[in-house]
């Protein structure tokens, strides 16, 4: 089963176009200081003003750059959608061990744990907190990541179970490896492309929700985020503006969820076309 | 079966304690993490009757079978924006709701269903890439960026359908013409959360299909020298059906979070946007009765859809069975 998924991913049309896209937006979140030629947060010609050559997306109702705000978007997009996952994977990870190695009450505690979490509409869960507490990306982060890892978890769980029956865990076992041993030699590197999907799928997901959540206004003010950018211009979209307001954050936010799903539509089929995630409810 | 029941009650239960815990949580007064403070001018009488309704100076243990026995009797407490109980104002709202998300399920349902069987049907050739494509392209756009987009389209400058409300204001239309109206309402809403089902009904669909595709059982009836189109659906598509109703069934919760969105963009008077309005005038109770009521609206219907899904396929039933025994 040793297939070299980076080269699958390369290979494979869908994924190599989701991978520039992923690269471009890389690109803009990391240079946006460079890329954007005004501070977004400064206030640099009258409000409301139309798309020009020194504003090229024209200004908002407060006489911010649109085009500066637009790029400063990327970051605050992607360290949500990044981070979530990463920390949702990695607790997905240690649970998912904790279950398939410890087997026993944990792991009857652990799945129905999860069973119980995935009816439970995620959604609906952040907009209470948020109701009280006006969240920024890391209140944003940690919630994300502590409501997103059941369905990673018990694919995790599952794919323990498999592979520790195979010959050469049976073996390490018998040469006197420890949980920890087997967990980090033998587990983890063999876990690493389930882990790369879980990955991407999360990403999209907290991409999806955060600007969900700033569209509602439910986000801290003083960060740029598109979601935020939507909200605000949603209330000037009978005007002209929404072409150059509206529209550029939209296509923003499509333009990530697609180049995530791209990737992880080709990372998934590399892997095996019959893996199928858990329905969750409430995305 | 008796499994799936306990993770319900227990995932209510949790979303109860979470409904209860949060607004106590919060630093300062309960009274105005309750009801918001700025809403009203609190009279010393007002806020001690407040304090002694809600057993707010009593330990949270007891505060707990206060809120829950009121909750039992369907008093979630009286929304000073609205004024009128919560109760009164959530059930205004929640026919409005249903009938958004019903349609879209019913109308996504029937249209993936019949997309997924052409597609797979014709699985790498044109008909099929290009409906992958397309797919995933409306896969990546937010329900209420496609909203905001059909609205300015088909509502603003090609003015086909009002852009706001689910009925029009003080023309007391009754019979055919209340219900055209209403339908003409709710064509642009409904648009956009079918459009945002689709895909996922269009993959669940196709995916089946293509598993059942090579299955003797159709082979058979193709070689009785049947009709393509009675093959396709009499036979293959019903076979691959039963595990999609289930997932269409678990979809519910999705609808239910993106109706949120649709209302909000639409100004339809649904939950969303009453949830949407008490969030921007802080009203706190009746956020949480919304919260409460759609949470349990999503329960309810995944509940439907296990139990319908193994009462129609008895494969799942054994499935569960033969998990369990797994298990023990």
């Amino acid at each position: 089963m040793h297939v070299n998924y980076w080269n699958e991913l390369k290979k494979d049309n869908m994924g190599r176009k989701g991978l520039y896209m992923m690269g471009v937006l890389a690109v803009v979140a990391v240079g946006a200081a460079w890329l954007a030629p005004h501070d977004p947060f400064a206030y640099v010609a009258e409000p409301l003003s139309s798309p020009s050559w020194s504003h090229l997306l024209g200004t908002n109702e407060v006489g911010q750059d649109v085009f500066s705000e637009l790029l400063y978007g990327a970051r605050t997009t992607l360290m949500v959608g990044t981070l979530s996952a990463l920390f949702a994977t990695l607790i997905s990870l240690c649970i998912g061990l904790i279950a398939g190695i410890f087997r026993g009450w944990a792991e009857r505690l652990i799945l129905r744990l999860v069973d119980v979490m995935l009816v439970i509409p995620i959604f609906l869960v952040v907009l209470l907190v948020a109701a009280y507490v006006q969240p920024g990306e890391i209140t944003l982060i940690a919630l994300f990541s502590l409501l997103f890892w059941p369905p990673g978890a018990r694919i995790i769980w599952a794919q323990v179970l498999t592979l520790r029956g195979q010959g050469h865990i049976a073996a390490a076992r018998h040469f006197g490896a420890g949980n920890s041993y087997v967990a980090a030699r033998h587990l983890v590197p063999e876990l690493y492309p389930l882990l790369a999907v879980n990955f991407v799928q999360m990403v999209r997901r907290a991409v999806f929700m955060e600007a969900g959540m700033a569209f509602l206004g439910i986000f801290d003010p003083t960060q740029k985020s598109w979601g935020l950018m939507l909200h605000y211009a949603r209330e000037f979209m009978f005007t002209e503006a929404w072409l150059w307001w509206l529209l550029p954050p939209a296509l923003a936010i499509s333009f990530t969820i697609i180049a995530f799903a791209l990737v992880g539509y080709a990372l998934e089929s590399a892997l095996d076309p019959r893996l199928r995630r858990p329905t969750y409810a409430g995305d | 079966m008796r499994r799936r029941i306990g993770d319900y009650a227990l995932a209510l239960l949790i979303i109860l304690i979470l409904n209860f815990i949060i607004p106590r949580l919060m630093p300062g007064d309960p009274l105005t993490a309750m009801y918001g403070g700025a809403l009203v001018e609190m009279t010393p009488q007002m806020e001690s009757y407040l304090l002694e309704r809600y057993g707010l100076d009593k330990p949270l243990g007891e505060q707990f079978v206060v809120y829950f026995s009121n909750l039992i009797q369907g008093d979630l407490g009286y929304s000073y924006y609205f004024r009128a109980p919560v109760s009164q104002v959530l059930l205004g709202a929640l026919p409005w709701t249903l009938l958004l998300v019903v349609t879209s399920l019913l109308v996504s349902g029937v249209l993936g269903i019949i997309w997924g069987v052409e597609s797979a049907w014709r699985r790498g050739l044109r008909f099929d890439r290009v409906s992958l494509v397309l797919v995933m392209l409306l896969n990546g756009i937010p329900g209420f960026v496609l909203g905001i987009l059909f609205l300015l389209l088909l509502g603003f400058f090609l003015p086909l359908f009002p852009i706001s409300g689910g009925a029009s204001p003080h023309m007391d239309y009754t019979g055919l013409a209340r219900l055209a109206d209403i339908s003409r309402h709710l064509f642009l809403p409904a648009l956009t959360l079918t459009l945002g089902q689709l895909p996922r009904n269009f993959l669940l669909m196709r995916s089946a299909l293509i598993n059942v595709k090579e299955k003797p059982y159709v082979f058979t009836a193709r070689s009785k020298g049947l009709k393509d189109r009675l093959v396709r659906y009499r036979h293959a598509a019903r076979g691959a059906l039963s595990p999609v109703i289930t997932r269409l069934g678990m979809s519910v919760g999705l609808l239910f979070t993106g109706v949120l969105f649709v209302e909000i963009v639409f100004a339809y008077p649904g939950l969303g946007h009453l949830f949407y309005v008490a969030i921007q005038y802080h009203d706190y109770p009746t956020i949480h009765g919304c919260l409460l009521l759609i949470t349990v609206c999503v329960l309810f219907f995944n509940f439907l859809a296990d139990w319908g899904s193994q009462k129609i396929d008895p494969r799942l039933r054994e499935k569960d069975a033969r998990q369990l025994l797994e298990r023990t």
